[in-house]
């Protein structure tokens, strides 16, 4: 499943973390909306947790949640999985054998192997089943031993945070770093691990480095400790630079402003829209493409779109009629920016069309546009995702089932172009041997898990 | 004519380093230490050169005065502050002992930082930051509710380089938990480290917070004459790519030259002639020469480009083993140039090679010192020569059997050489296996110090803050600032 994490470790005992982690969840919200929480330590044996479904401001709306989530350390998360049972919505609490809390953004993929080695325990998510199998070898074992240990044993892509009952903070990231995590620091005061570098910013910290795929981050009372437990074989996720990630965060070492811009560039040199009046973006992930479009065309940019209400993903929200809302909150379009005009109309991926093919016909039927070009700042989406992105299964995909000029006529538009997958791997500035480009390509760095739609939720 | 007989007070890895200079003298001086801890290496040097150990309190003057009447030493040099704050150096004078290292009254500079602020703001020198002062812990807090704003809490003595906290307040959203902690670590000055202290009666510090990369100036002086050493830099971090707790230092880079690669020559200038006015300054304010040693603990900030931090009447550690080795000049005729005030006959000369410290610190190190100590120190020191790596200890106690202990801080420092910051990185890196605990209780030290990376990072902060400064300059800001506030209008704040 897609999700956000978070883990704060204070160097001194004055710090409470919890608010902290409140806004450096907040600034991870975009990476999941359905639930979220958060567990701290006072380095005395409890874990104190408050977790939900909502969003993060409505999950901790109560001032009187924050205050009692005690302690200098702590970890949080926000998922894109709508649970609504305590028990499976993260971050995983385990009792026993030794009590740790665990945030996970990922997947597994052996998961009725793993599900075995930890009976009589009937782990209730993915998260869980990781945090129940650390927690054993946690028995023999040192954190950083422990966590190089499931590094070899867990199948799957992840990124993970842990907090154990003893005041500990575990942060790691699989041998192929599929999923992002970063880590910052303030001052002499606390040390931060983050998916995304914009959460490390959002509390005042500054943001140091990614972590290397297979890399441990240990913190205690004492230390830090890191560990390159597995060698690097990097598949960074390229959905997250082309879509997932925040445009002010770094992941894997790139900018994701520059990368979206240099999407917007390229999409203009590989199919331009000769004598077009306008350049619009369809908000909010899509508006660099747009800006770096008109910037190397000479097009000028204008404003098609005011969102109404709170920020929605609208297309990682798991129902039909969930998107629907989302998409018509927030695509206001301003009539006098389109009446008349040839439009090039800029979005950031076009997943079963629907929304675009709604967009394209109230503009041109409603707002009077003249001629709609639509350009998508990522490549065809043809594959669903193994690990855990919301990409809906290939018969839902309208790029694995029709071909471009089909799609074209389907949402209405007067010419249509994908970005191109060199367009892509180009921009992004890694070489394609380092990057997943699964969802693109239908291959897949890991292969996924024989018997296929075993969620292990 | 009889060798000269020099008395080192001190322990740690800087005295270390200045007992290496002083015995390298071409004039065979015999080497005397009073220290707290019996270093091995300075017991080795002592031994060496025909001198002795005295194992005492170090910082007593009385204690100092004893060993130096016992071996009739010429004169005494003072490695750390504590010694000079207590008039070890003023002692001596009484008993007619020279000693290189400040008197109380100059060292002052350093043992109140809010006498240090007042002299420079008196002086009008540049590179000083905005500070209030309190007596008492309830109008420090009075003030902190009334102005929420990233600030630098000191205890208002030197203690040991502990008890700072700086505070980057500047998301509103998180001001409470920030406001909290000030709160809260300005009680902790006043109870716990100013505690102990009778001999000033300011506690608490509150300063303006600034931003930029740090650096060290170190010199020589006897009051007259200011002999700067290369600039160094020291990394207070505890961990990795600057993160974790403040420590006395991990480490640090020189070199090659008086310069660092991310401070320029007219800053290296205005650093000197700061530190120069301040040496001034203090004679002007007390009347006593200040004859020893002057460190500023600076930074290149926004507001003034050049900005004092700190001051120490002594050298740092660990940066003192970045330069002392490569010193090719008598260190023995710098300390009696000092003490003759002839200081200005003397020109420094230094080997033209870049440095690299690393410490080794064990676990525990630096918040929970008592499990960090008592430690037994296994270490291969022809490994370590071979790598090219030199081993100056600090913490650490060598018993009458010749097995050594640590003593809770940091355990030994590594030095090397090279032509660049990143040669010497490597070998003194190649030098860390080699230093361990014999019953197995953890060590650490910094992979990342000397490396292109961190080198980088620095650079990078440099190039912001040179902006910045140069900017205010040309607009006729430096050390000032111009607001308007609401309802009340212009407001110049000058310094």
């Amino acid at each position: 499943m897609g999700s956000g994490i978070i883990g704060i470790y204070g160097f001194s005992r004055l710090w409470k973390m919890a608010r902290f982690l409140y806004y450096g969840l907040m600034a991870l919200q975009h990476r999941g909306q359905e639930t979220c929480g958060i567990v701290t330590s006072a380095g005395n044996g409890n874990l104190y947790h408050h977790k939900a479904p909502g969003l993060v401001d409505q999950v901790f709306s109560e001032p009187k949640i924050i205050e009692a989530l005690k302690g200098w350390m702590g970890i949080g998360c926000v998922t894109a999985m709508p649970e609504k049972e305590l028990g499976k919505i993260q971050p995983a609490l385990v009792e026993g054998p030794q009590k740790v809390a665990l945030c996970f953004d990922g997947k597994i993929l052996n998961v009725k192997e793993l599900t075995g080695r930890v009976k009589p325990f009937v782990p209730q998510s993915e998260a869980e089943l990781f945090a129940a199998l650390f927690s054993r070898e946690l028995e023999e074992k040192h954190p950083l031993d422990a966590m190089a240990e499931l590094m070899k044993t867990v199948k799957g892509v992840y990124s993970t945070v842990i907090l154990t009952g003893k005041g500990e903070m575990v942060a790691a990231r699989d041998p192929r770093g599929v999923k992002p995590l970063t880590i910052g620091s303030f001052g002499f005061d606390y040390g931060v691990v983050a998916s995304e570098s914009c959460a490390v910013d959002v509390i005042g910290a500054d943001f140091k480095s990614d972590l290397k795929p297979g890399e441990i981050y240990y913190f205690d009372s004492q230390s830090i400790k890191r560990k390159q437990a597995v060698k690097p074989q990097p598949s960074y996720c390229a959905f997250e630079h082309v879509y997932l990630a925040r445009p002010d965060s770094w992941i894997n070492g790139s900018s994701v402003y520059n990368a979206r811009m240099e999407i917007g560039k390229r999409l203009a040199k590989e199919n331009p829209v000769r004598d077009a009046e306008v350049v619009l973006g369809v908000p909010e992930t899509a508006i660099p493409f747009a800006v770096a479009y008109s910037n190397e065309t000479g097009t000028p940019l204008g404003l098609g779109f005011v969102q109404t209400g709170r920020r929605v993903r609208s297309a990682i929200k798991p129902t039909q009629f969930e998107r629907l809302v989302g998409v018509q909150l927030k695509l206001n379009p301003i009539k006098t920016a389109m009446a008349g005009k040839k439009i090039v109309l800029v979005d950031d991926s076009v997943v079963r069309g629907t929304t675009t093919k709604n967009t394209v016909s109230l503009m041109r039927n409603r707002m009077g546009a003249k001629e709609i070009h639509v350009r998508v700042g990522s490549p065809r989406l043809v594959a669903s995702c193994p690990y855990g992105t919301e990409v809906p299964p290939e018969d839902e995909l309208i790029a694995a089932n029709l071909t471009p000029g089909e799609v074209g006529k389907v949402v209405g538009a007067d010419s249509f172009h994908w970005l191109s997958l060199r367009g892509l791997t180009d921009a992004l500035g890694i070489p394609k041997s380092r990057l997943c480009l699964g969802c693109f390509s239908g291959k897949y760095p890991l292969p996924p898990e024989e018997g296929g739609a075993d969620d292990g939720r | 004519m009889m060798a000269v007989k020099v008395l080192l007070v001190g322990e740690g890895g800087r005295e270390h380093a200045i007992a290496e200079a002083i015995c390298r003298s071409p004039q065979n001086p015999r080497l005397y230490a009073v220290m707290r801890l019996n270093n091995p290496g300075i017991a080795s040097l002592c031994q060496k050169t025909g001198g002795e150990v005295f194992l005492g309190d170090s910082k007593n003057p009385q204690t100092v005065w004893e060993a130096a009447e016992k071996f009739h030493v010429d004169w005494v040099f003072v490695g750390p502050e504590e010694p000079l704050f207590h008039g070890v150096a003023d002692t001596l004078e009484k008993a007619g002992i020279p000693c290189v290292g400040a008197k109380k009254g100059p060292a002052e500079l350093e043992m109140s930082k809010a006498s240090m602020r007042r002299l420079m703001w008196k002086y009008k020198i540049p590179g000083r930051l905005r500070f209030k002062v309190f007596k008492e812990v309830s109008e420090a807090v009075a003030y902190l509710r009334e102005y929420a704003e990233s600030l630098a809490l000191k205890p208002a003595r030197q203690a040991g380089g502990k008890g700072v906290k700086v505070v980057a307040d500047l998301q509103a959203y998180l001001s409470a938990e920030k406001s909290h902690v000030k709160e809260e670590h300005a009680k902790i000055i006043y109870s716990e480290h100013m505690k102990d202290y009778t001999d000033i009666e300011d506690r608490i510090l509150i300063e303006e917070k600034v931003d930029g990369p740090e650096y060290t100036l170190q010199a020589f002086t006897d009051g007259r004459t200011v002999r700067p050493l290369p600039l160094v830099q020291d990394n207070k971090n505890a961990f990795e790519m600057d993160i974790g707790p403040e420590t006395g230092g991990m480490g640090s880079i020189a070199g090659k030259g008086p310069l660092l690669p991310f401070i320029t020559m007219e800053e290296y200038r205005q650093s000197v002639s700061i530190v120069n006015k301040c040496v001034k300054a203090v004679e002007a304010e007390t009347g006593e020469k200040y004859k020893g040693v002057v460190s500023g603990q600076m930074m290149l900030t926004a507001s003034w480009g050049p900005t004092i931090i700190e001051f120490y009447s002594r050298l740092g550690d660990p940066e003192a083993v970045n330069v002392l080795p490569l010193l090719k000049t008598d260190m023995v005729e710098i300390c009696e140039a000092i003490l003759d005030e002839k200081l200005h006959k003397i020109r420094l000369e230094l080997e033209n090679a870049a440095s690299v410290v690393k410490c080794v610190s064990p676990r525990g190190y630096p918040d929970q010192r008592e499990l960090a100590k008592g430690h037994p120190l296994s270490i291969d020191l022809e490994a370590i020569r071979r790598h090219g790596g030199r081993v100056y200890f600090a913490s650490t106690d060598q018993k009458p059997d010749g097995a050594i202990y640590s003593g809770g801080s940091r355990l030994v420092e590594i030095f090397a050489k090279g032509e660049t910051i990143m040669e010497a990185g490597e070998k003194a890196e190649a030098c860390m296996p080699y230093v361990k605990l014999g019953d197995g209780w953890g060590v650490y030290h910094r992979s990342d110090i000397g490396s292109r990376e961190l080198l980088e990072v620095r650079i990078e902060q440099a190039q912001l803050m040179r902006a910045v400064y140069k900017y205010r300059a040309k607009k006729g800001l430096v050390g000032k600032t111009v607001e308007w506030i609401p309802r009340k209008g212009k407001l110049v704040l000058k310094a």
